[in-house]
């Protein structure tokens, strides 16, 4: 996505539930190519709540996913596989 | 994915073994961070996260091999969690989904979204923030974060796995995150107190 002029851009967003909800179905890959481009061409460069919403949730999601994985435990992987295992053996 | 489902197939010990490790272990730390972002307890969470593969391999016969595992897998947890462990968990009762579906068609959603919260306040969250603010979520809520944004499951998937139609996983999806940000608005400002 281009870095639009900001100072060009609207301060109102005339159907922000709307956008918001196609907002996210673009970044959860659920928006269909023509969708992605008439939201990013025709409306997200024009539009700072919504430029702005876009930039927060991408931030939300990577924040996620850096900040909410784990690893499991070993043991954990080393029992569950031990126990597969044993019933294979019957 | 449906484990009540008859049987499908009739794999060797061989290829139960191939499909065990090949297909269903590589989800395993996924399968870990779901269990530990349902239980919040890190026994509960092995313990689920053991007795869902267990079942996962006495069951494997309905698991179609080349199909989706992680999400089979998931759903298994899912309601391996809902039937054993949520019982016994002190949490209350849930929420009245006919109240979050009315809601969400209300025009009190639009008044919701929370301006205040922006970007660069989320770049200075470099501790427990996040992960406590997805924590403190009601559990259905956390759910769907989980799958989707940080499993990166479709709807439809979600769906299947939540046994949900495909409306109310959007619907809950966009009061869950109405809600995380309403949270990490909160630990915005109490940051910017800090650093004032």
């Amino acid at each position: 996505m281009s870095n639009p002029d900001q100072s060009q851009m609207r301060q109102d967003c005339p159907s922000q539930r709307e956008c918001m909800e196609m907002l996210q179905m673009i970044v959860d890959g659920e928006a269909s190519p023509d969708q992605k481009e008439q939201f990013f061409k025709h409306h997200l460069e024009e539009c700072m709540p919504c430029f702005k919403n876009y930039h927060l949730e991408v931030a939300i999601r990577q924040l996620l996913k850096t900040k909410c994985a784990s690893q499991a435990p070993q043991e954990l992987v080393d029992s569950i596989k031990a126990k597969v295992s044993q019933n294979l053996a019957h | 994915m449906e484990l009540e489902e008859a049987p499908k197939h009739h794999y060797s010990d061989n290829e139960k073994q191939k499909i065990f490790n090949n297909e269903f272990m590589p989800h395993i730390n996924s399968m870990y961070n779901f269990a530990y972002r349902l239980t919040l307890d890190q026994d509960d969470s092995k313990d689920l996260v053991q007795d869902t593969y267990l079942k996962a391999y006495r069951f494997i016969d309905s698991f179609q091999q080349g199909t989706n595992a992680k999400a089979w897998l998931f759903r298994i947890l899912k309601n391996s969690f809902i039937n054993d462990y949520r019982k016994k968990s002190k949490e209350p009762s849930k929420v009245d989904y006919q109240e979050v579906e009315s809601y969400y068609n209300s025009d009190e959603v639009d008044r919701q979204i929370t301006p205040d919260l922006r970007v660069e306040s989320l770049q200075d969250m470099i501790g427990d923030e996040i992960s406590n603010a997805l924590n403190s979520l009601d559990v259905d809520f956390r759910t769907v974060i989980i799958l989707c944004d940080l499993e990166g499951f479709k709807y439809d998937e979600m769906a299947k796995i939540l046994d949900i139609p495909i409306g109310t996983v959007r619907s809950r999806l966009h009061r869950a995150r109405n809600l995380l940000k309403e949270k990490l608005s909160k630990y915005a400002k109490q940051m910017g107190y800090k650093n004032a």
